[in-house]
């Protein structure tokens, strides 16, 4: 062919672009979004192929890491029982006071303390204190950036992780993942460019709302990886087709498509839709070898704890997130914790048995993560994120009992890698850990510090849909957390 | 706070009225003169003097017409969302009658599936889904009904007027029936928070939610941001937004205003109606049946008083003996406290567990249950038994009532145990269904739904161990029998009451007088227990007429009056409270009160509120939805008519159809679209006359072609030089390949279906067990239109195609071209047994290799095919076979996946 195939659309949506150059002429504006509207692609980096809308893009500047590992906690692990050490709390156990709480069970003034269970400890070169739960995370707090005046909207599950996930607590708005895919597109073709690792017992409430593209194109939704089995839906050949015979299928189809693209020359989704089975077999190819581990060392699997019944499942998955993000992959997302109840940190009864358990799954990998991609030189271009949707209250939720009820005006989140400084900690909650009081950060000023890393200026990254120019920070904006960029 | 995204960029535009005037869809609408084109062999109807005039103004020309078999196949497409058969090609291209395109148009027209394929343009505009999102992601009652009621009204071509007016407002009409009542399930589906954190805040973006759709599908403005801060570029104001939202506030919210607890209030949401005549009209029947059922049980009554009190003593000993044979257990919870649940029989005590509070009873007092309570009871029934109690709710309950299964509901008396053991429950499920069963394997009993009215109902279960026979009454009538195992059950060691055994299925409603027994009781001791006749039926039946009262009673039909619980507008009564600004969007700041009233900038005066006759409504949304479908309302017939041209044509005359304001693109052809809009109006809202004007156009059945110069001079087609391809919609191509393979069940309306699954989806759920329904083969083949449509996990082949996202008003799909999807092509569950399906079929209806190919590309090319292609694909047949070792039947089956990827099959020219 002879010309350039036109593209005059983006995911068959046709839009003036008006607005875009608008954005472009003006330098002074405040938002310019990388598709003007919902849908034309960048003048910036000239058409795409096929104006794929998962093709590399330029970040807004230079970008300090080009992957994210997000490692979600999901059910509110309790912040004064990990990174946030209240020794003032220890002594209060069992004692009843005055404090402002809001979680599950709604508002309350008063509650039963629960002391700290597990001691702390001063770690590395920064004297960190770490709990006993995370023995081998206490070993890597030098490279670890702790948030400790994290809140959010809700303290309630489902609208708490679709804000975490998406900046917003109802459904409909594309995740933190797809705003990463988004704006810079992926660096591999061959691999999702935005994969979700779900936990063993199952998926987290709201399911697939928690890695949704929403307003946005599917192609910039998570795509759930299996860390066992076939690693993506419909990825393996059925049982009974050959490698050999599924090409000689799509050779077939291939002519049969050319003869029909034949007189219809100037459709650019015709032509992309013959290239995408090419990627689909590329693919085919590609992600059995990503994730399949067999290649790595056994002190490889050691460091992640593949060798321990306990940590086998979680330490899978971040070795997985590793392979992944040294092949390309824009955002891993793994979950700790899935289903209900104590199949998550969600741990309303007995916090002593829950936070063992979870902490106990994931402590080592998490450090083995860590230890690896610093060791391949993958962790400054790596930003590693730590959280759940909210944090746990210092009282106790039930008459009886080590329970902890949900808390989202203060909790602890981590960073590290990406360029983040590791060894300090930033904002602090009040002296019984319940509420963040000094320097507090929403959840937004989260997602705009991880977007910053990317290289993505959180307050242009829009994306317009129904009559307004959408952003992952909202309409209010946020700035990312200065110490950490 | 909870603040609607971000606004545009502001641009340095002060909208005022006047300039709003001078907006073009803002205008007055007039009808514009057809231009003069002269005599042009292109021109069809009127519809091409527009086309042409603009093509000649910029030096083009329009395309030559598309082939005939092009032609029915973006028809049959474009009207019913479905091919043609072979021989429907086959006919019309060989019918060279002048009216044969017109005759073909009406056949499409008139078919079924042009209702369902229009339906979906309105269901992406009404964010229809049948769920509620947040973590539950709970079930809206009968949502599928709303959904039937827009196929009917589009095969009934319902005029635009009134398919507007009936959504709005279709309960308030003074003809109202449960159609038009059904069709205000358009305000009930948005996303609720059933555990909000700030409950006033969720009934408000609710609100939000419903006028912004409404403004959206119906107006074309977008006035969401005007929540917080004046519209930045339409004359649209804060005090406007809330003016309009006005319209809806006086509808009762889907949950209570205050608390964060987990339950919703369905009584505020649904009503159960006649499904035939005029409200109103069946209540009369229903009456009569509760007059002569209640005389009859009076009767049966008085025969047992009077034969109880001829007794002597001994003898009403042993007929209450008789009466209470068996009874292991009973509690009246009448004399319970916070802790214990009272055994009246011996001290077979239970334990709240909760809160159960006691409340006004059916005898004294009742225990209530708000969805998180449970009372646990010691394991009463082994083998035979009976357990019969009171219960009243106005929950509509987990669980689906076409769904007999009753560990999918909210436990009312369960002894499930997880797998396949012989346990046993009682469940209230969907839509006031109650159900019982037995395991090992598993059998089922339900009642009919309709119980969740807040009435006392009568429920009795029993089980007969040496037959295996399992019976379910309510109100003394057999709901229905079924016979299971015969093995003693393996129940767990306790009863749950209120709950299921795992928990997280909480009932919502009242129990009173539970009473187990370790038989079952006959038919006529069940009447005798819900009629609670003293002295059982042996007294009745020893005096007078008693015995065939109690006869009579058991077995007088129920009327004939068919009720529905439907999903619809309930206000909170005729005098709606007053409304305000929520500054800056805070719903607990109150700014300066607000009246309903239209946008300023329509200049359209106060609104003529009338409260409906009879007290429960306000009458708001009728004078809004009269104002909106005026006919001098331009936006409204510009909106409608602009939809109907974008499902032709792939793209409105405005590409911006939810935003007609001055973020919305100026339409290529605005006098075409006033024009239209006019036509729309003439022709009395008909949205068939509108179809058939568009598709007799010389504009619509031009070819697709290839025309450099042309493309180079307007590459986006804003003039329609040619035809723009398009591809298939999701539900288009999950149909059409069902269609293919001759498996596509064409059955229109009822509950949705569930097709199969793949595991790997289902575990992304939290609950993986209950995330999705079991479909027969047949149902799961139903089209994609009926297929369930849950918020939080979507079908994976039609998500991947660009299914609309439920959450928000879509007017233009997506079109995305992706890896992922030629996956689930090639390799899916899905596309391999429609592939299989398509090969026998194929061995069907053709003999020997060639026949066949050539019938598979016939049935997804819709074309004669080509000697070229046939050959090619009779030489992978064959290599196949020779160099792969496959049987011939094998070797179809991969060809024709090869013909279900075909870019042919999936665009449309």
């Amino acid at each position: 062919m002879d010309r350039e195939p036109h593209r005059s659309t983006f995911c068959g949506r046709t839009r003036r672009e008006f607005l875009w150059q608008l954005g472009a002429g003006f330098g002074a504006l405040p938002l310019v979004d990388l598709f003007a509207r919902d849908g034309v692609p960048p003048r910036r980096g000239g058409p795409t192929p096929h104006g794929d809308p998962m093709a590399p893009r330029p970040p807004h500047f230079a970008p300090k890491a080009n992957a994210v590992i997000f490692l979600f906690m999901y059910g509110g692990p309790s912040q004064v029982d990990t990174f946030d050490y209240k020794p003032k709390l220890f002594a209060l156990d069992g004692k009843t006071i005055d404090v402002d709480t809001k979680g599950r069970g709604g508002q309350k003034r008063q509650g039963r303390v629960v002391g700290p269970k597990w001691r702390f400890h001063q770690s590395g070169a920064c004297g960190k204190h770490v709990s006993e739960l995370f023995p081998h995370l206490a070993t890597c707090v030098d490279r670890i950036a702790f948030v400790h005046s994290m809140y959010a909207d809700s303290p309630l599950h489902g609208s708490a992780m679709l804000m975490m996930n998406s900046g917003r607590i109802q459904s409909g708005a594309p995740c933190l993942g797809s705003w990463a895919t988004y704006g810079l597109g992926t660096l591999n073709q061959n691999l999702p460019g935005f994969v979700v690792m779900l936990d063993q017992t199952g998926g987290p409430i709201s399911g697939a709302k928690n890695w949704s593209s929403g307003y946005m194109p599917a192609v910039y939704q998570g795509t759930v990886l299996r860390a066992q089995g076939e690693p993506i839906l419909d990825l393996a050949r059925p049982a009974a087709m050959t490698e050999p015979e599924q090409r000689l299928l799509l050779d077939a189809l291939q002519q049969q498509n050319a003869a029909h693209l034949a007189t219809r020359s100037s459709d650019s989704d015709l032509q992309a839709r013959i290239h995408s089975y090419e990627l689909a077999w590329r693919m085919q190819a590609h992600a059995p070898e990503a994730v399949d581990i067999g290649s790595e060392s056994e002190r490889t699997r050691a460091l992640y704890g593949i060798d321990d019944a306990r940590t086998a499942d979680f330490g899978r998955k971040c070795l997985l997130a590793r392979r992944l993000v040294e092949r390309g992959v824009r955002f891993v997302q793994i979950y700790s914790g899935g289903n209900h109840n104590d199949n998550n940190w969600d741990a309303h009864g007995d916090l002593v048995f829950n936070h063992t358990l979870h902490a106990g799954r994931t402590d080592r990998p998490i450090a083995g993560l860590l230890t690896d991609l610093e060791q391949r030189g993958l962790l400054d271009s790596t930003i590693v994120v730590w959280g759940g949707e909210f944090g746990r209250q210092p009282t106790a939720e039930y008459e009886q009992g080590t329970g902890r009820d949900h808390d989202a005006a203060g909790f602890t989140m981590w960073l590290a890698g990406g360029g983040i400084p590791g060894g300090i900690s930033v904002g602090a909650t009040d002296e019984l850990g319940n509420r963040a009081v000094e320097r507090p950060f929403h959840v937004r000023n989260l997602h705009a510090t991880i977007l910053h890393r990317l290289g993505l200026d959180p307050n242009a990254l829009s994306f317009f849909h129904a009559g307004l120019q959408q952003r992952l920070v909202g309409v209010a904006g946020a700035e990312p957390i200065r110490e950490l960029v | 706070m909870r603040l609607p995204l971000l606004c545009a960029l502001s641009l340095v535009v002060t909208a005022t009225a006047q300039d709003a005037a001078s907006w073009w869809a803002w205008r007055p609408l007039l009808r514009p003169p057809v231009p003069d084109v002269g005599a042009d062999a292109f021109v069809s109807n009127d519809v091409d003097r527009f086309v042409l005039a603009q093509l000649r103004e910029r030096g083009l020309r329009p395309a030559a017409p598309a082939s005939r078999t092009a032609l029915i196949r973006r028809l049959s497409y474009d009207l019913t969302g479905l091919g043609p058969s072979p021989a429907d090609v086959a006919a019309f291209a060989a019918d060279d009658r002048p009216t044969a395109y017109a005759e073909l148009v009406e056949r499409l027209l008139a078919s079924p599936q042009y209702g369902v394929h229009q339906a979906r343009h309105w269901l992406d505009l009404a964010r229809f889904a049948e769920t509620n999102s947040f973590e539950r992601d709970g079930r809206k009652p009968a949502a599928w009904r709303y959904r039937d009621w827009v196929v009917d009204a589009f095969n009934r071509d319902l005029p635009w007027a009134d398919f507007l007016v009936q959504q709005l407002a279709g309960d308030e009409l003074p003809d109202a029936d449960v159609a038009t009542v059904t069709a205000t399930g358009f305000l009930r589906l948005g996303l609720w928070d059933d555990e909000p954190t700030d409950a006033l805040q969720a009934v408000y973006d609710d609100l939000d939610s419903i006028a912004d759709t409404t403004a959206r599908a119906m107006l074309g403005i977008s006035m969401g941001c005007a929540r917080c801060h004046d519209h930045k570029k339409d004359p649209i104001s804060t005090r406007d937004y809330y003016a309009f939202l006005a319209f809806f506030e006086n509808l009762r919210p889907y949950r209570p205003l205050g608390g964060n607890g987990g339950a919703l209030s369905p009584e505020n949401y649904t009503r159960t109606l006649p499904v035939a005549g005029a409200l109103g009209q069946q209540e009369a029947a229903t009456a009569a049946w509760r007059a002569e059922r209640g005389a009859l049980a009076a009767r049966a009554a008085a025969a047992a008083d009077a034969g109880y009190r001829q007794l002597s003593p001994r003898a009403r000993v042993a007929l209450l003996a008789d009466a209470e044979r068996g009874l292991v257990a009973r509690y009246s919870a009448d004399r319970s406290d916070a802790q214990q649940l009272r055994d009246d029989v011996a001290h077979r005590d239970g334990a709240i567990e909760g809160q159960v509070v006691p409340v006004d009873g059916r005898v004294g007092t009742a225990l209530r249950f708000d969805g998180d309570d449970r009372v646990v009871l010691p394991l009463l029934v082994r083998d035979s038994f009976t357990i019969a109690f009171w219960v009243r709710s106005h929950s509509h309950g987990r669980g689906d009532s076409n769904d007999p299964r009753w560990y999918f509901g909210d436990g009312l008396v369960d002894g499930e145990v997880h797998g396949e053991v012989a346990d046993f429950g009682i469940a209230w499920l969907g839509d006031g269904c109650i159900a019982a069963g037995t395991g090992a394997p598993d059998t089922f009993v339900a009642s009919p739904p309709g119980h969740a009215d807040g009435q006392w109902h009568h429920v009795a279960f029993t089980r007969d161990a040496a037959s295996g026979r399992i019976a379910l009454y309510v109100d003394g009538a057999l709901a229905g029998a079924a016979t299971g195992s015969t093995a003693p059950l393996d129940a767990p060691p306790r009863l749950v009451v209120g709950d299921l055994q795992p928990g997280d299925h909480g009932f919502t409603g009242d129990l009173d007088e539970l009473c187990f027994f370790d038989r079952a009781l006959a038919p006529a001791e069940v009447v005798a227990s819900a009629l609670q006749l003293r002295g059982g039926v042996a007294a009745a039946a020893a005096c007078g007429d008693g015995g065939s009262a109690l006869t009579a009673f058991a077995a007088l039909p129920e009327p004939v009056v068919a009720t529905a619980t439907v999903l619809c507008a309930r206000e909170t009564g005729a005098r709606p409270a007053p409304s305000f600004v929520r500054i800056r969007g805070d719903v607990h700041q109150q700014g300066e009160a607000v009246v309903p009233a239209f946008p300023a900038v329509f200049g359209a005066g106060p609104p003529r509120i009338e409260p409906q006759a009879f007290g429960q409504s306000s009458g708001r949304r009728t004078a809004l939805a009269r104002w909106i479908t005026a006919a001098d309302n331009a936006l409204c017939w510009r909106v409608a008519a602009n939809r109907i041209w974008q499902h032709h044509f792939g793209r409105g005359l405005c590409r911006t159809p939810n935003d007609f304001g001055r973020l919305g693109e100026q339409p290529t052809h605005s006098a075409l679209l006033d024009w239209l809009a006019c036509e729309l109006v003439a022709r009395g809202g008909s949205s068939k006359a509108m179809h058939r004007l568009i598709v007799m156009s010389g504009a619509y059945r031009m070819a697709c072609a290839e025309d450099a110069a042309a493309l180079a001079q307007d590459p986006q087609n804003d003039a329609f030089w040619r035809f723009d391809r398009r591809r298939l919609s999701a539900e288009e191509l999950r149909d059409s390949m069902l269609a293919a393979a001759g498996t596509l069940d064409l059955r229109i309306g009822g509950p949705s279906v569930y097709p199969p699954l793949p595991k790997a989806v289902l575990a992304t759920s939290s609950r993986p067990d209950e995330a999705w329904g079991t479909s027969s083969p047949q149902d799961a083949a139903r089209r994609s239109l009926f297929v369930h449509q849950k918020r939080s996990l979507q079908e994976p082949l039609l998500a991947a195609f660009d299914l609309a996202d439920p959450d928000s008003s879509c007017p233009v799909r997506f079109a995305t071209v992706q890896p992922t999807q030629a996956l689930m092509l090639l390799n899916g569950e899905f596309a391999q047994a429609t592939a299989a399906a398509l090969a026998r079929r194929l061995e069907r209806e053709a003999d020997g290799a060639r026949a066949q190919l050539e019938r598979g590309l016939w049935l997804t090319t819709c074309r004669p095919p080509l000697p070229a292609e046939v050959d090619r694909l009779l030489a992978l047949h064959a290599e196949l076979c020779a160099a792969h070792g496959r049987s011939p039947a094998d070797a179809l089956q991969r060809c024709c996946l090869v013909l279900l990827n075909q870019n042919e099959f999936v665009y449309l020219d």
